[in-house]
């Protein structure tokens, strides 16, 4: 979908609901995406983390997800899930060992399709929140594309190039592995989280949400989503 | 979802009281969370506002402070805010402000007031009175039988004298006898086969009219009870007290393997409870020299690490050190008057600080002077005094009573005065009291005599004590500077705490923890005229008093006295296993968070008595 590039959200849904029939993806794309000049204090985020067996959107494929809610400065963990998703083929063993997820595990998992439905009910309205968005990103659009035929327009706010942006306009040079997740989280003097898991990875991401906007409304009371997305 | 696996309920699971709440609790309490972030500087909590929410700080540190602005205190990881306005159901009484960067768990104040009904643990910890946590506390230290438990019998058993089976009544006897044993094991080829106890000659040998050239194996108890070497001590207890016997083969391996025999008493398992200090006091009194004497002190680190393991309360192992610094000072002197010949004049060794107040730790150093009579004659006695001192005063440093820094020593001639010299000192600092002069002054207001005319000090101490009940103006000079030494507000995270030799925070035990206390005890006690010296029984003597401190208060500074003086002595215990020269600095992270909260508790309870003092002896005139 070439356009998606460059057409607003809110056409892309009104022109994905007259193609998409699946009834889950047309209830996402009946609810309006936020607004960029909604102030961050009214926004609803969804923090979202997946475990792959890869990098590559085309030939990996999803292992697991996990998301929390956060909005008006809170998480609540009441509303967070974690899903297995259930593959048939068999696990790289490289994977195995970091996700913790075996062949067992994934076994006991849910279909791609029923597990996408789900994060689909939770994005709805909401803004995604991840970590370096290159693997949700892309793993997403390739997992609508292969449920629904087509690919959901979504928001995001990626905590790693909010970080990025930060430092370049403080003019601070960016040293190795700085921008990862851990090191990010040990320079807000957030607690250490040790397991490599979707949830975890999720709610250690809203975490550091929480700490980059505390500091970003210190400079500025009125950051809005323009501010902070993409 | 995968509950069990976040590091949050870890974290949870790790924290007051949270440690026996029941799993599907634990995943239910997780679930419940909200997770909120606070820039340093922003605020938490207002005071007025509702609050429907309890805060488990994760990290960050927060600071509490009272409408007027004055610090209520400070709060780190682990430790729990605003639960009170929950419990009672009342708006929040404290502003709480982000000190630093803080990260909290938010537990909605249905389900915490659900679990306070349901978990009674739970309900204990929040239980609102600060004094009887604070009290509970100290009962289950003391409740706890930590003493035998980590006291094992290769530390208490004694080698056995062993007789083979066939060895005649009355050749056994002999032996007994002859190497002063009250037991003896008996063994065949197999190995030990039997037990005879002084005991058995009684009973089985005279009562019963057996041959005494017969052999031992028909008066002893046959197949005893054994134990190895490393079983702890409250193993050999129970048995004892389940079979009704007071003696216990302990077996090791020697060198090559084979077994050894030990026994252990009854006696032993129960004197292994103040271990030492006994003992230690008839061979301090014995000693023939000062190098004596310095090996003898070689034990007291020992016997403060055995009375602290048995869970003494730090008021009798206060006792307990003191009698060995008494007993050490007493025979330095005697050693002094042998070698020095008798004294011109008649005088009294007299002794301030920890070892008049009998609260000594491991970490003493020496203050002392001499009143001498008033026959005393410079030009004719002062060598001889001059001399004794010296002698006294090296050899409680060799022993590890350090010379006071302040010089506050019969070896500084100052203090080595005829008793109307020392009338006017106490004159002088009564009715003309400085700032200055009162600190080191506040020393010569415990003393105690340990050896010599014991009158010259009790006539001096009646006319103090009469006198500091009258002077208003030295009560309130003594209650300003009781004031130098204030108990901590917040234990950790910045100002409250001093820096040690490695540049670590630290909290001094010592002059933040008992000093506090033991300024105030003192005070009180002057103005009333009461002739006590230790801290406890000084509160208790105020307690009893007419006008004294409130019998609930005086209970609360008790405990609180007791909490803090028992952490600064297991911080000693610690240094000393650890072989290294213990000190009064705790780091706040080698407390548990238990410890932590109940020390906050003791701190509190202090804080307060403090203002009280300071309203009553009007302390803010000089502040």
């Amino acid at each position: 979908m070439m356009f998606s590039h460059w057409l607003s959200p809110a056409i892309q849904q009104k022109y994905l609901l007259q193609k998409v029939t699946e009834p889950t993806a047309r209830r996402y794309l009946a609810t309006p995406l936020p607004d960029k000049n909604t102030g961050v204090a009214d926004l609803k985020f969804l923090a979202l983390d997946f475990e792959t067996t890869g990098l590559n959107a085309r030939s990996a494929a999803i292992l697991s997800m996990g998301y929390t809610h956060l909005a008006a400065g809170r998480i609540v963990l009441r509303d967070s899930a974690h899903h297995l998703i259930k593959l048939d083929i068999e696990l790289p063993q490289a994977g195995v060992t970091i996700h913790q997820i075996t062949d067992d595990g994934m076994h006991q998992g849910i279909p791609l399709a029923q597990a996408l439905a789900c994060l689909l009910t939770q994005m709805r309205g909401r803004v995604l929140l991840v970590h370096y968005a290159g693997i949700e990103r892309n793993f997403l659009q390739a997992a609508m594309k292969q449920v629904y035929g087509y690919t959901l327009p979504f928001v995001w706010v990626d905590t790693l190039r909010l970080e990025q942006r930060m430092l370049a306009r403080a003019q601070r040079p960016v040293a190795e592995n700085q921008l990862r997740l851990a090191n990010l989280r040990a320079q807000y003097r957030l607690p250490r989280y040790g397991a490599h898991n979707a949830l975890e990875d999720a709610l250690a991401t809203a975490e550091l949400f929480l700490a980059q906007c505390s500091r970003l409304q210190a400079q500025n009371a009125a950051l809005s989503l323009r501010d902070i997305m993409g | 979802m995968e509950i069990e696996k976040l590091a949050i309920r870890d974290f949870l699971a790790g924290c007051d009281p949270l440690q026996q709440l029941a799993a599907t609790s634990l995943d239910q309490l997780t679930l419940a969370l909200v997770i909120q972030y606070y820039r340093r500087g922003s605020a938490m909590m207002q005071t007025g506002t509702r609050n429907h929410e309890v805060m488990l700080i994760r990290s960050g540190a927060i600071e509490v402070t009272t409408a007027a602005g004055e610090l209520y205190g400070r709060y780190a990881a682990g430790d729990w805010i605003g639960y009170r306005s929950v419990i009672n159901d009342q708006p929040v009484s404290l502003d709480v402000v982000a000190y630093e960067d803080t990260l909290v768990y938010l537990v909605p104040g249905r389900l915490f007031r659900q679990l306070m009904q349901q978990d009674a643990r739970f309900n204990r910890y929040f239980s609102n009175r600060k004094p009887e946590r604070l009290r509970g506390a100290i009962r289950d230290i003391k409740n706890s039988d930590y003493s035998l438990l980590s006291i094992y019998l290769s530390e208490l058993a004694h080698p056995a004298l062993t007789v083979s089976r066939d060895t005649g009544i009355r050749a056994t006897a002999l032996k007994m006898t002859e190497l002063d044993q009250s037991t003896a094991l008996v063994t065949d080829a197999q190995g030990l086969c039997g037990i005879v106890t002084d005991l058995d000659f009684r009973r089985r040998v005279i009562a019963r009219g057996i041959d005494m050239e017969a052999p031992v194996e028909q008066i002893m108890s046959a197949a005893p009870h054994t134990l190895p070497a490393d079983a702890p001590a409250s193993k050999a207890l129970l048995l004892m007290a389940r079979y009704n016997f007071r003696h216990l083969p302990v077996v090791s391996k020697d060198k090559d393997g084979n077994a050894a025999f030990g026994v252990v008493s009854a006696a032993d398992l129960l004197r292994s409870q103040s271990h030492h200090a006994v003992y230690l006091v008839g061979d301090i009194s014995h000693a023939e020299d000062s190098a004596a004497l310095k090996r003898l002190s070689q034990h007291l680190p020992q016997a403060l690490l055995n009375m602290v393991r048995s869970s003494l309360p730090a008021y009798d192992i206060g006792h307990a050190l003191s009698s060995l610094g008494q007993a050490i000072t007493r025979r330095l002197i005697e050693l002094a008057e042998q070698q020095l010949g008798p004294p011109p004049v008649p005088y009294a060794f007299v002794v301030g600080g920890a070892l008049a107040r009998r609260e000594q730790t491991a970490h003493s150093d020496q203050d002392n002077a001499l009143i001498l009579a008033d026959s005393y004659d410079a030009t004719l006695h002062a060598v001889y005094f001059a001399n004794l001192a010296r002698f006294v005063c090296d050899g409680l440093d060799a022993c590890g009573y350090v010379y006071c820094p302040g010089d506050i020593m019969a070896l500084n001639e100052k203090w080595r005065q005829p008793l109307q010299v020392w009338r006017r000192y106490f004159e002088h600092w009564i009715e003309q009291p400085e700032p200055q002069a009162l600190l080191y002054a506040s020393i010569f207001f415990d003393l105690r005599c340990l050896y010599g005319d014991e009158t010259l000090l009790t006539t001096l101490r009646r006319d103090i004590l009469q006198k500091t009940q009258q002077a208003s103006l030295f009560q309130a000079f003594m209650a300003a500077n009781a004031l130098a030494f204030r108990p901590p507000l917040g234990i950790f995270k910045g100002f409250v705490l001093e820096k040690n030799g490695d540049n670590e925070k630290v909290l001094d035990m010592k002059k933040r923890g008992v000093l506090p206390v033991i300024e105030l005890a003192r005070l009180y006690t002057l103005a009333q005229g009461i002739d006590e010296l230790n801290t406890m029984e000084r509160l208790q003597a105020l307690a009893d008093a007419p006008g004294g401190i409130s019998d609930e208060n005086t209970a609360d500074l008790k405990d609180a006295f007791e909490f803090i003086s028992t952490t600064r002595l297991e911080h000693q215990a610690l240094q000393i296993e650890a072989g290294v020269a213990p000190d009064n600095l705790v780091s706040p992270e080698q407390l548990s968070a238990l410890e932590r909260r109940h020390l906050k508790d003791a701190f509190a309870v202090v804080s307060e008595a403090q203002n009280r003092m300071t309203r009553r002896y009007q302390a803010n005139r000089f502040r």
